[in-house]
């Protein structure tokens, strides 16, 4: 055992590849917010087209594995489109970078599992909150978003930290394509070093000195945003 | 002859099978106190909820003033019936405020958002109507931390600060506790001294006789019979009203 030599060696690599993490991951966490607000805002509308088109998306996404959807954005995805843009424009080769394709891959597919969440939130309030705005003269739309939305999201907070913090620790499948994040870091090292224990034990609590530290975080924001609801 | 406020003309509500209201036809003058009176299942919540168009009717007009929320049996503009809401207050059973707002911020959001009046302005305005309700020293309390009364009464504010033209009523004491009814039906009697147009939706059969103006008595999606409060609890003339009077111990 040289957690020593491997502590000093593996550790700023890995805390750099972290901040890239931290940032991969709040970006595609913002990605997921929206689509998935839009997403469940379209199901709670009452065109029926769009809730099919949404419903078939959400079972295909959620139907196959987040690792199998990243290989997809970054090999596949971009095969298809040269294609496509290739019968108008000759030669055209699209290029997506790790971070992008990641970026994407994340978003879209905790973009489903969020819209869920928000569903089940909104519709968690009580319809006489709709109707007595409505009273007051807001239409619908306003209605939602001025009343709504923000009681659902102090509903919604709780399961929305602690998809962010799956997120973060579902980046390290994005070694897959290439990122140079933490997983990919430590192999490399363990296989050039052969200190395997040491460095998957040091890239294991890189993941905890964040995700727990922000576990608690989601608790104390959770108490003070739910006491009046 | 005072200004018609509310003019109701055959209105029909159908939800599915069930015709609900079955041609409802009544006009209300500026300052008139109406109570609408009935078992339940006779349609005068829905009634009442047809008046600002939280119930889209079947059929039939809708006017406040001279304004129609909608053309008889087309479709409604939301916009439209959005703004002409503003005209009409409404008071609900299960109070409806807003839980993540406090008192103060739940009679100035619709001021704010609706309104578009400033926010130092729109705070003053809120305090103003929150004093009316004799809850001024409640102001920066949630809903949660007040009493059933003073959230109803907080609901009224909130009403009454968009300056509404006619109030509704649906069973505004209904989900109070028998001690807190008091204070509520005080803050609507104050409101009816001051001549606001209001219809009520009620059960309080004494306060019904005291404030309102005019008894409307449904039963079966029609009105069945209406007269001036004196007349109509001491010399009923239907014999359904008849019946219901006596059940409720008149």
């Amino acid at each position: 055992m040289d957690f020593k030599t491997a502590f000093e060696q593996l550790t700023p690599s890995l805390l750099e590849a972290l901040g890239l993490v931290v940032t991969l991951a709040l970006l595609s966490f913002v990605l997921a917010l929206t689509i998935g607000m839009l997403v469940a805002l379209g199901r709670l509308s009452k065109v029926r087209s769009l809730q099919v088109v949404l419903i078939a998306f959400l079972e295909i996404v959620r139907g196959t594995p987040l690792l199998v959807q990243l290989l997809y954005v970054y090999y596949v995805l971009p095969e298809i489109i040269s294609y496509i843009v290739g019968i108008w424009v000759p030669g055209y080769h699209m290029n997506i970078s790790a971070f992008t394709a990641s970026i994407i891959g994340l978003g879209v597919n905790y973009g489903c599992y969020l819209s869920e969440v928000f569903r089940s939130s909104i519709q968690a309030i009580d319809k006489g909150q709709l109707e007595a705005a409505k009273a007051l003269g807001y239409t619908s739309r306003k209605a939602m978003w001025h009343i709504v939305i923000p009681q659902s999201i102090r509903i919604a907070l709780p399961p929305l930290g602690n998809y962010f913090n799956a997120m973060l620790k579902d980046t390290s499948l994005c070694a897959f394509i290439t990122l140079g994040e933490i997983i990919l870091k430590t192999q490399a090292y363990a296989s050039q070093t052969f200190l395997t224990i040491e460095s998957y034990t040091i890239a294991a609590l890189i993941y905890l000195i964040v995700s727990i530290p922000l576990g608690q975080a989601i608790r104390i924001m959770e108490r003070r945003l739910r006491r009046h609801v | 002859m005072s200004k018609i406020m509310v003019t109701i003309q055959d209105l029909h509500k159908r939800f599915g099978e069930n015709e609900i209201l079955k041609g409802i036809d009544l006009s209300i003058s500026q300052g008139e106190k109406v109570a609408i009176i009935g078992p339940s299942g006779s349609g005068k919540s829905t009634f009442l909820r047809c008046i600002n168009y939280l119930e889209q009717p079947t059929s039939g007009t809708v006017m406040i003033e001279d304004k129609k929320f909608a053309e008889p049996n087309q479709k409604a503009n939301e916009k439209h019936v959005a703004s002409l809401r503003q005209e009409v207050g409404m008071v609900f059973q299960s109070f409806n405020l807003y839980p993540h707002k406090t008192a103060l911020e739940n009679v100035m959001a619709a001021l704010i958002t609706i309104r578009k009046i400033p926010k130092g302005q729109a705070i003053k305005i809120a305090e103003t109507f929150l004093q009316k309700v004799g809850l001024a020293n409640r102001k920066d309390h949630y809903p949660s931390q007040l009493s059933g009364g003073q959230q109803q009464r907080v609901a009224i504010a909130r009403a009454l600060a968009m300056e509404p033209k006619v109030m509704l009523f649906d069973e505004a004491t209904s989900a109070l506790d028998p001690q807190l009814v008091g204070e509520v039906l005080q803050v609507i009697r104050e409101l009816a001294n001051e001549g606001m147009t209001m219809v009520l939706v009620t059960h309080e059969m004494k306060f019904a006789r005291e404030v309102a103006d005019r008894i409307i008595f449904m039963d079966g999606g029609v009105i069945v019979e209406e007269g001036e409060p004196d007349t109509f609890f001491t010399n009923p003339k239907h014999p359904r009203t008849k019946e219901f009077l006596q059940q409720v111990g008149n």
